[in-house]
C-alpha cells in the first residue's frame, strides 16, 4: 500500500515525465492537469486529521532515512503552494506549447512540496536542489544570461547550505531535524559550539535562505528570471518558490532558535538575530519598491514587486514576536494569492497581444473585461484596501512591528505601501485605461482554462479578506496559542482591533449612498476618447493622449543621487572581472607556443625527479 | 438585533458631517478672500456650487469605470467618516483601529485615480501621477507621526486613544508627540490638497488636473467627497492630538483651530513641484519624526 | 445633412428635474463659474473683476479652467476665426444649461475691425447669445452691469441660449460649415499634428 504523502509528493513529478513522454497537444494538457490535481485534493482530505496527528513516512534510499511528516505548519505552506500549482497548470494549459515545459513545470513543483514537508536535511537538500534545478531549466529555455545569474546565486546559496548542513552534521552526529534541534538546544549548556561558530551557521543559513527568498542584496537574479520565463509559470516561480525561501527563514527559528538568542543576545531590547532579520526585510521592502515604480516593462515591475512583498514576509518573521508570526503567515497566503493572480493577468495579456513593454499598450479594458475585473481585484489586494486579503496581513504586521517597538521598521513598511499603491496604478492606467493603440483594435477575451485559473486565485483574496478569522484560527491551533483573538470575521488582538465583514458592509453602505445621488443627475451618454479637453483644441486618434513611457519621472529625478548604485551592475562587474582574470590565465598557460609547453613538460620532469619517483 | 438608535446617529451624522464638510470648504475661501482684502462668497456657497452641478441638465462618460471611480471615493470617504469616534458618538470606531482609519482616508484618492485614468485626458494622467508621488513622498512622515503615537499611547483603538488622552492630559503636552504634531501637521497639509502641496490639482498649470473631465454630476459627487474627507480628516485631527471632545461644539471649535492653520499656510506659500516636494518630505519631516519616534520607544 | 461627428449632444434628452427646479435655479444664479479662456483683448478687464476692488467672488462667480464644470462663457473682445473653432468645441464640451456674455462691439456688428477680413463680424450667427455688452471694451462697472443683467435673465428663465441652439441647430450648423468648410475639426487636428 502506497503511502499518502509519498503520492502526494511524487504524482506531480510522474505527471510531468509522461506529459513530456506523449507530447500530443491534447494529452499532455491531461496528464499535467492531473497531476497538477493531486495534491490540493489530497491535502484537503488531510485537512481534518491534521491538527491532531501529524502523518509521517520515512523512505530508505541508498543508506539515508529520509523522513517526511505533514504537521499543521507544513500543511499551511503546502496547501498554499498546491493552490498556486494547480492555478499555474490551469494556465499553462493556455500558454504552453511544449512537454518540456510541463516536465520541468511539475518537477519543481514536487521539489517544492517535498521542502515543505521533509524532515531531514538530506531530503531537505536534495529537494531543494531539484526545485532549483527544475526552474533553472524553465529559464534556460528562453534566455541564457539570466538563467546564468540565476544558476550562479542559487549554487552560492546551495554551497551555504551544504556547508552548514556539513558544520551541523559533524558538531551533532545527526541529519534530522527533531535530533539537531534536541542537541541545540543542550548546548546552550554544553557550549561546545562556540560563538564564532554559531554566527557562522546563521550567516549560511541567511545566504542559503535569502537567496531563494530575494532578499538584498541576493535579490539580482529575480527580475530577469521572473520575466524570461511562460508566464503562467512565474506564478508558481514567485508564489511557491520564494515561499521556501521563507519557510527555510522559520526553519532557522525552530532549529537554532535557542541557541542564536543565547549566543547573540538582545540588542536594545530585541533579539539580535530577528532584528537582523527585520532589517533585511525593511531594506528589501524599500528598495524593491523603489525601484518598481520606474520599470518600463511589464514583467519587471511585477518582478520587483515580487521581491518587495517577501521582504515583507521576512520582516515580518524578524520581528520576533507571536503576532509578526501570525501575521507573516498571512501575509505567505495573500501573497501568494494575489501575486499569482498578477502573473496570471499579464500572462494573459501577452497572450492575446503580444507586447510586454508599457508603451505599446493601452485601452484594454473593453476588450478584455474579465481579466480587467480580476486584474482590479489582484490590484486592490496588493495595495492594501480594505475588504481584501491583502489587508488583513498587512494589519496583522503592522500591529506586530508597532507592538514590539521596532519603529523604523515600522516606517519602511509605510513607505513600501505607498510605492505600492503607485507602480500597481501605472500597471492600471498603461495597460487598462487610456487610448487604445491602432493594433490593439482586435485582441479577444483570454482563453477559458486561464480564465478558471483566474477565479481559482481570486476566490481566496475576497473569501480571505472578508473572512480573516478563517486563517489566523487555524494559525492559532498550528503555531500553538491563541495569538490572535475573534470570530471567523474579526481580528483582536491586545491593542486593535478589525472587523472585516462590518468595513465590508460600511463600504458597500456608502457606496450605495453615493450611488443614489448618482441616479439622481441626469442620464449619461457615451463619449469617444478623442471629445477630451485639450484647451480647445481639436484632437484626432492620431494623437498620443496617454502618458505610457517615464510616467514616474520626477522620482527617478528626485532620486538620482541613489540611483547612480546598483547591485545588478555590481555582480555583473564582479562577474565581469572573474571572467577577465580566467580569460587572462588561459591565455597565459595556453598559449600555443611550443617552447612555453616544453619548459612545462622540463619543469615537470624535475620536479619528479627531485622528488625521487623517476 | 437592530440597534435604532445606532442607525439615526449614523444618519445624524452623516448629515451633520456633509454640512459642516461644506461650510469648511465655504470656511476657506472665505478666508483667503479677507487675507486678500475682498469680500468673498458667503460661507454656504459649496452647497450652493453642489446644487448647480447636481441640476445640470446633461452628462456625459467614458465608460463605467469613470462613473464608478466618484462613487466609489464618497463611499469609502463615507466609511472612513464612520469608523471615528465624533465628540461623544462612538459610532463604529470598535470596531475599526487606527490602521484601517488611516488607509481608509486613503482609499477616496485610488477612487478618483481610477475615475481620472479612464477619461483618457493627458491632464488626467498628469495629474495622477503628481497625485500618486505627493501621496508617496507624505507616507514616510506620515507612517513615522503615527508610529509616535501610537508608542506613546500604547494602543491602536481610536477610542482608547482619546479616553486616555482625557485622563493624561491632550497629546501635544508630551514633548515628542509635539514633534510629531508637527510633522503631522505638514502631512496634513498635503492631504487637504492645499498649497505648498497643491501639486495635484495645479488649476492654472494643468486644468484642474484629475477632474478635467468631470462635469455634472459627477463633480457633484466629488465635492461631496471633498467635504466629507474634510470632516474627517480634521476629526481625526483633533481626536489624535487634541484630545477629542465631549461634545460636537467643543469639536467644532478644534477642527476650525485646525483649518484655519491650514489655510494661513497655504495662504502664504506658492506651489512646490513634484520632486521639490519629495525632497523636502523626505528631508526635514522624516528627520523630525524619526526623532519623535526614538522618543517614545 | 452632414454627419454629426461631435458625439451626438443634439439626440440627447435633456434630464428636467420637476420637483426641485426652482431650488436649482436659485443655486444657477448664485453660482455661475466662467470658464477660463479669455477670448480677446477684453480679458484685461477681467483680473480687475477678479481682484480687491469688484471682486465678483461674492457673487459666487470663480473662474475654472475645465469647460465641462464652467457654465458662463465671456466672449471678451473680438473674435477671429481661429478662435471662433476653439470656442465652439469649448463650447460643445459645456453641459446645459450654459450661457455666453458678449463684451465690446466686435462680436456685435465688427467693431473697429468692421472691414477686416479675418474678424467674425455678427458672433450671433454661430454660437447663440444671452446677454451682449457694449463698449470698447466695457468698463469692470459695464461687466458687473452685465452679469447682474444676466442673473437676472436666469432668474426669470429668459437666458436660453442653450435651448436655442439645441433647436436651430442646423442654422448654427451650416453658418459654422460655411465659414470654416466641411469637416474641419478633423482637418484643423492634422496641421496641428505635425508640432506635437
Amino acid at each position: 500500500m502506497i503511502n499518502e504523502l509519498m503520492v502526494l509528493l511524487f504524482a506531480p513529478l510522474i505527471a510531468g515525465i509522461a506529459a513530456w513522454a506523449f507530447d500530443f497537444r491534447g494529452v499532455r494538457e491531461a496528464v499535467g492537469l492531473t497531476g497538477a490535481l493531486v495534491p490540493p485534493i489530497l491535502l484537503a482530505k488531510a485537512y481534518p486529521g491534521i491538527l491532531n496527528q501529524p502523518l509521517s513516512y520515512t523512505l530508505k534510499v541508498g543508506g539515508f532515512n529520509l523522513s517526511f511528516q505533514l504537521n499543521a505548519l507544513n500543511w499551511y505552506f503546502a496547501a498554499i503552494a498546491s493552490l498556486v500549482g494547480l492555478a499555474m497548470a490551469l494556465g499553462m494549459v493556455s500558454t504552453s506549447r511544449s512537454g518540456y515545459e510541463w516536465l520541468f513545470a511539475l518537477m519543481s513543483y514536487t521539489g517544492v512540496l517535498g521542502v515543505f514537508i521533509s524532515q531531514d536535511f538530506v531530503g531537505f537538500f536534495l529537494l531543494w536542489e531539484l526545485m532549483t534545478f527544475a526552474s533553472f531549466m524553465m529559464v534556460l529555455r528562453n534566455n541564457r544570461h539570466e538563467s546564468l545569474k540565476y544558476f550562479v546565486l542559487s549554487i552560492v546559496g546551495a554551497y551555504a547550505m551544504l556547508l552548514a548542513i556539513a558544520i551541523l552534521y559533524t558538531k551533532t552526529g545527526a541529519l534530522d531535524f527533531a535530533t539537531i534541534r534536541q542537541a541545540l538546544y543542550m548546548d546552550i549548556s554544553i557550549g561546545a559550539i562556540g560563538r564564532g561558530e554559531t554566527i557562522l551557521l546563521f550567516l549560511l543559513f541567511l545566504t542559503a535562505f535569502g537567496v531563494k527568498a530575494g532578499a538584498v542584496p541576493l535579490h539580482v537574479w529575480a527580475p530577469g528570471a521572473y520575466s524570461e520565463v511562460n508566464q503562467s509559470y512565474t506564478a508558481f516561480f514567485s508564489g511557491a518558490l520564494s515561499k521556501a525561501g521563507a519557510y527555510g527563514f522559520i526553519l532557522i527559528y525552530i532549529l537554532m532558535g535557542a541557541k542564536l538568542y543565547t549566543e547573540l543576545g538582545t540588542f536594545h531590547g530585541h533579539i539580535t538575530f530577528a532584528y537582523i532579520m527585520a532589517w533585511i526585510g525593511a531594506v528589501t521592502v524599500v528598495v524593491a519598491s523603489f525601484l518598481a515604480v520606474l520599470q518600463e516593462d511589464i514583467r519587471k515591475l511585477f518582478a520587483y514587486s515580487s521581491v518587495g512583498q517577501v521582504g515583507y514576509i521576512l520582516l515580518a518573521f524578524g520581528v520576533g514576536t507571536e503576532l509578526g508570526f501570525a501575521g507573516g503567515l498571512f501575509h505567505v497566503l495573500s501573497h501568494a494569492v494575489f501575486k499569482g493572480l498578477f502573473w496570471l493577468v499579464t500572462a494573459a495579456i501577452i497572450l492575446q497581444t503580444g507586447k510586454t513593454k508599457f508603451k505599446d499598450m493601452g485601452g484594454l479594458a473593453g476588450k478584455m473585461p474579465f481579466t480587467f475585473a480580476m486584474g482590479l481585484i489582484a490590484v486592490l489586494s496588493l495595495a492594501g484596501i480594505p475588504p481584501l486579503a491583502g489587508f488583513a496581513s498587512k494589519w496583522l504586521i503592522y500591529e506586530a512591528a508597532i507592538s514590539a517597538h521596532m519603529p523604523l521598521v515600522a516606517g519602511a513598511i509605510f513607505l513600501g505601501s505607498g510605492l505600492a499603491f503607485a507602480y500597481v496604478v501605472r500597471f492600471l492606467y498603461a495597460v487598462w485605461f487610456g487610448q487604445r493603440p491602432s493594433d490593439l483594435d482586435d485582441v479577444k477575451e483570454a482563453p477559458l482554462p486561464l480564465l478558471i485559473a483566474m477565479a481559482v486565485l481570486a476566490i481566496p483574496n475576497l473569501l480571505f479578506g472578508i473572512a480573516p478569522g478563517l486563517v489566523t484560527e487555524y494559525l492559532n491551533k498550528a503555531l500553538g496559542s491563541s495569538i490572535v483573538g475573534g470570530d471567523y470575521f474579526k481580528l483582536v488582538t491586545k491593542t486593535g482591533t478589525y472587523n472585516a465583514l462590518l468595513v465590508t458592509i460600511i463600504l458597500v453602505l456608502g457606496l450605495a449612498i453615493a450611488g443614489l445621488i448618482y441616479l439622481y443627475g441626469a442620464g449619461v451618454r457615451r463619449i469617444s476618447v478623442t471629445n477630451t479637453y485639450q484647451s480647445g483644441n481639436p484632437v484626432t486618434e492620431e494623437f498620443n493622449l496617454s502618458i505610457r513611457k517615464n510616467f514616474y519621472r520626477p522620482l527617478a529625478e528626485a532620486l538620482d543621487f541613489w540611483l547612480k548604485y546598483s547591485w545588478d551592475r555590481f555582480y555583473e562587474r564582479l562577474a565581469g572581472i572573474a571572467e577577465d582574470f580566467g580569460d587572462a590565465v588561459r591565455q597565459s598557460f595556453y598559449n600555443g607556443n611550443v617552447q612555453s609547453y616544453s619548459w612545462y613538460l622540463a619543469i615537470v620532469l624535475l620536479i619528479l625527479a627531485l622528488w625521487g619517483v623517476l | 438585533m437592530i440597534d435604532w438608535k445606532l442607525i439615526l446617529e449614523v444618519i445624524g451624522m452623516l448629515i451633520y458631517a456633509t454640512f459642516m464638510g461644506f461650510i469648511f470648504m465655504g470656511i476657506e475661501r472665505k478666508a483667503m478672500a479677507r487675507i486678500q482684502r475682498r469680500i468673498g462668497p458667503p460661507i454656504y456657497q459649496p452647497i450652493i456650487d453642489t446644487l448647480k452641478l447636481l441640476g445640470k441638465k446633461e452628462s456625459v462618460t467614458h465608460g463605467f469605470i469613470y462613473d464608478f471611480g466618484p462613487v466609489f471615493a464618497l463611499g469609502a470617504s463615507i466609511a472612513a467618516l464612520l469608523f471615528i469616534p465624533i465628540a461623544n458618538f462612538q459610532l463604529f470606531s470598535s470596531n475599526a483601529d487606527l490602521i484601517v482609519v488611516a488607509y481608509l482616508l486613503e482609499v477616496p484618492m485610488l477612487g478618483i485615480m481610477l475615475g481620472a485614468m479612464s477619461s483618457g485626458n493627458p491632464y488626467s494622467a498628469v495629474g495622477v501621477q503628481r497625485g500618486l508621488l505627493t501621496m508617496v513622498a507624505m507616507q514616510l512622515p506620515y507612517g513615522l507621526a503615527l508610529i509616535a503615537l501610537i508608542q506613546h499611547w500604547g494602543t491602536f483603538k481610536l477610542g482608547e486613544i482619546v479616553a486616555l488622552q482625557q485622563v493624561h492630559g491632550w497629546s501635544v503636552t508630551v514633548p515628542a508627540l509635539l514633534l510629531a504634531l508637527i510633522v503631522f501637521d505638514i502631512v496634513f497639509q498635503a492631504m487637504l490638497g492645499l498649497e505648498p502641496f497643491d501639486i495635484i490639482t495645479a488649476p492654472a498649470e494643468i486644468s484642474m488636473g484629475p477632474m478635467v473631465e468631470y462635469g455634472g454630476k459627477h463633480a457633484a459627487l466629488l465635492f461631496t467627497q471633498h467635504a466629507v474627507q474634510l470632516f474627517a480628516e480634521t476629526a481625526f485631527f483633533a481626536v489624535l492630538f487634541l484630545g477629542g471632545a465631549s461634545n460636537l461644539l467643543e469639536l467644532l471649535v478644534k477642527q476650525i483651530a485646525v483649518l484655519f492653520i491650514a489655510i494661513f499656510v497655504a495662504s502664504i506659500y506658492p506651489r512646490f513641484t513634484i520632486d521639490q516636494a519629495a525632497k523636502f518630505f523626505w528631508k526635514w519631516p522624516t528627520i523630525l519624526g524619526i526623532i519623535a519616534v526614538l522618543l517614545t520607544v | 445633412m452632414s454627419e454629426r461627428k461631435n458625439d451626438d449632444f443634439i439626440s440627447y434628452e435633456l434630464q428636467e428635474f420637476k420637483l426641485f427646479e426652482p431650488l436649482f435655479k436659485w443655486a444657477r444664479k448664485k453660482s455661475l463659474w466662467i470658464v477660463a479662456f479669455c477670448t480677446g483683448c477684453g480679458g484685461i478687464e477681467m483680473p480687475p473683476l477678479a481682484t480687491a476692488r469688484y471682486d465678483f467672488e461674492r457673487f459666487g462667480i470663480m473662474p475654472n479652467p475645465a469647460p465641462r464644470m464652467g457654465d458662463l462663457f465671456l466672449i471678451t473682445g473680438y473674435v477671429t476665426p481661429k478662435t471662433l473653432k476653439r470656442i465652439i468645441i469649448t463650447y460643445e464640451m459645456m453641459q446645459d444649461p450654459k450661457y455666453i456674455l458678449i463684451h465690446g462691439s466686435c462680436p456685435i456688428n465688427g467693431g473697429v475691425y468692421w472691414d477686416s477680413y479675418n474678424v467674425v463680424k455678427q458672433f450671433d450667427k454661430y454660437l447663440p447669445v444671452d446677454v451682449a455688452i457694449a463698449g470698447c471694451m466695457p468698463r469692470a462697472e459695464a461687466v458687473m452691469d452685465g452679469i447682474m443683467e444676466i442673473m437676472r435673465k436666469i432668474e426669470s428663465g429668459e437666458a436660453d441660449g442653450w435651448k436655442r441652439y439645441r433647436e436651430n441647430y442646423e442654422y448654427y450648423r451650416k453658418n459654422q460649415d460655411e465659414l470654416f468648410g466641411e469637416g474641419w475639426r478633423e482637418k484643423d487636428a492634422r496641421r496641428w499634428l505635425a508640432w506635437i
